[in-house]
């Protein structure tokens, strides 16, 4: 078998800027995760990506059952953006545990695990199974899914959230960070729900609420007839929802939502995320991440900044 | 690497064919030329990606610098391109044109860059057949011109090459719906490929289906020395699957399902494959694909 050719960058970091940032009890050395769902299992992408040099990898959401997903088709392209409506196929977290954490615990970044519970029990459950493994940075709540019933209630409703978020945070020592959905009225309430709960970060957005039609045949062209916007056409929504989150809460934000290049991060970190997931463009161009780490440190070094600290939420609006 | 056995990962919940070997490459068109009636070939320099790539296999394509189309899609290998030292140096990618990308990729011309990433999937079968039937329906004939000129030794592909006992025999049945759609031909029969065409409106070749060519082929052949490689449209490739059953022929089909990323991190491109327990599942096309044994596909 050959070997795979390597990543090389081609930029050497200026050791004037320090990469490393805190959420909450999570400490990461650098900004850059890639989202579940659009990493796979983090296998699948190693001859294309060091996955050391990410800052963090968040496997595609496990469930407490296996899955098998939505009936196909379950993606299809619209303008700047796909939608999506895969329904969270996965193994189950036992065989995600035997199988996949091994190899994902031992790739030296940072390893937050995407977990969907039906139930309020099931979501604590899960969380308490993943206690018990090591490797582990933090554990990120799935409850803004849009193509499952069930977990997006935790989502769309602040008691609910707050509850479910401090029951995972009593019944497990791992870090927890809440995934929230841009399906509400206010995500700033969201936000403080999952911060009254003891979230050590909020990771938003999910994919936006969606659907596309083959108007000749008179057909829904997803499989189950609605699912998730995601992509550059996002990108403005979830800017506005990162910054309006950041302005409700203390507690540290992961922005997502269309980030492709090293300016659409920067735009998050200004608007107050403290570090970004890149989703979708990993689909397009599966070597996006190292791109944009290799941008980075010149592009917080334009504006005069030696750390993160002195980038994260400095929106000027005056 | 892509064959089975070249696969570190044995627990049967490790796709089969991850993209060990894929990278991602910015290359530039050297050549776009119209073959038949919506049907373009694509030439591109990319020496790495054409000596690994295999017949069956495929490589994500993806018009450079612009969101619009945003994802890539999935091509077959139709064929690398030695440069003189007799090296793999370009690929060949034979295309229909069917929405905007393929559009925008015909309107393409010598120095516009696209992005590649490859080799992708599984690629047919190397195991020797005395006789390799190979059915194509319209643009599924891309995979065959390689895979032919393989077992008929003419060419070797893969590092290490692909070892191949070359086959005494090896047909195309390939259907179209006209004339004016066939593409190809010369290469076919250039390399020595047995070609039986068939035309859904007669302009060409057999008037009628192509899986009445396929019957014809095992009839007039031994059927017992046969194996067949299917691509096209899936209820023809269901339908080359039941005669397979019928006259005991292995098959293998290649599947196109609808895909975002190619290399199995979005499970999009599912499709239905019995269990060695007789249950389901969803299967991922790219990692465990494209080319499937037919008997394992839940039509």
């Amino acid at each position: 078998m050959p070997e795979p050719p390597a990543y090389e960058s081609t930029i050497t970091p200026p050791h004037s800027v320090n990469l490393q940032v805190s959420l909450g009890r999570v400490q990461l050395a650098n900004p850059i995760l890639v989202a579940s769902g659009t990493f796979g299992y983090a296998r699948e992408m190693e001859s294309l990506v060091d996955l050391s040099r990410l800052g963090g990898i968040v496997p595609k959401t496990i469930t407490r059952l296996l899955r098998k997903g939505n009936a196909p088709w379950r993606t299809i392209e619209t303008p700047s953006g796909m939608l999506n409506s895969i329904g969270l196929d996965n193994d189950g977290i036992e065989l995600f545990i035997s199988h996949h954490l091994p190899y994902l615990a031992s790739r030296n970044t940072a390893l937050i695990v995407s977990i969907a519970g039906r139930t309020h029990d099931e979501f604590v459950e899960m969380a308490e199974m993943l206690s018990a493994e090591s490797g582990i940075a933090a554990i990120e709540l799935n409850i803004s899914c849009p193509n499952v019933s069930g977990g997006v209630d935790f989502g769309t409703d602040t008691s609910m959230c707050e509850r479910l978020v401090s029951a995972c945070r009593q019944n497990s020592s791992i870090p927890i960070i809440a995934k929230l959905t841009p399906n509400v009225t206010s995500v700033a309430d969201m936000a403080c729900a999952a911060s009254a709960g003891g979230a050590d970060a909020i990771s938003l957005i999910n994919t936006c609420q969606g659907m596309a039609i083959d108007w000749r045949r008179r057909r829904p062209l997803l499989g189950n007839v609605v699912g998730g916007l995601s992509g550059p056409a996002i990108k403005p929504i979830a800017l506005r929802a990162v910054y309006q989150a950041a302005r409700a809460t203390e507690t540290p934000i992961i922005g997502i939502g269309g980030i492709a290049t090293c300016d659409d991060v920067m735009e998050f970190l200004v608007a107050g995320a403290t570090a970004v997931q890149l989703g979708t463009v990993n689909f397009y161009n599966p070597k996006a991440s190292m791109e944009v780490l290799d941008a980075l440190p010149e592009a917080i070094g334009e504006l005069g900044a030696t750390c993160l600290d002195e980038i994260v939420g400095t929106l000027n609006i005056d | 690497m892509s064959d089975a056995q070249g696969s570190s990962v044995q627990s049967p919940l490790a796709a089969a064919h991850y993209a060990d070997s894929a990278n991602q490459y910015r290359v530039v068109v050297t050549e776009n030329e119209r073959l038949a009636r919506d049907t373009y070939r694509v030439r591109f320099a990319c020496p790495e990606l054409a000596a690994t790539i295999v017949p069956g296999q495929f490589l994500m394509l993806k018009l450079a610098k612009t969101d619009d189309p945003l994802l890539g899609r999935p091509f077959a290998l139709y064929d690398t391109v030695l440069d003189t030292a007799g090296n793999p140096h370009a690929i060949d990618v034979v295309y229909l044109v069917v929405g905007k990308l393929t559009a925008r990729l015909a309107a393409s011309r010598s120095g516009d860059a696209i992005d590649v990433w490859g080799p992708l999937g599984n690629g047919f079968s190397s195991q020797p057949v005395e006789h390799l039937i190979m059915v194509a329906g319209g643009i599924g004939q891309t995979p065959f011109l390689a895979l032919g000129r393989e077992f008929l030794g003419r060419r070797q592909y893969g590092v290490p090459p692909r070892v191949i006992q070359p086959a005494k025999k090896v047909t195309l049945c390939y259907g179209v719906r006209s004339l004016d759609l066939l593409s190809g031909v010369e290469d076919f029969k250039g390399c020595g490929i047995d070609l039986q065409i068939a035309s859904d409106d007669g302009s060409v070749g057999h008037h009628g289906l192509v899986t009445e060519v396929v019957e014809k082929v095992l009839t007039e052949n031994s059927a017992a020395v046969c194996r067949i490689a299917c691509c096209g449209p899936e209820k023809m490739m269901e339908a080359v699957a039941g005669i397979a059953r019928a006259h005991s022929v292995p098959c293998e089909v290649s599947l196109e399902t609808p895909m975002a990323c190619g290399i199995g991190i979005c499970f999009s491109c599912v499709v239905k494959t019995y269990q060695p327990d007789g249950d389901w599942d969803y299967k991922r096309t790219c990692v465990e694909g494209p080319v499937f044994d037919c008997e394992k596909i839940a039509w």
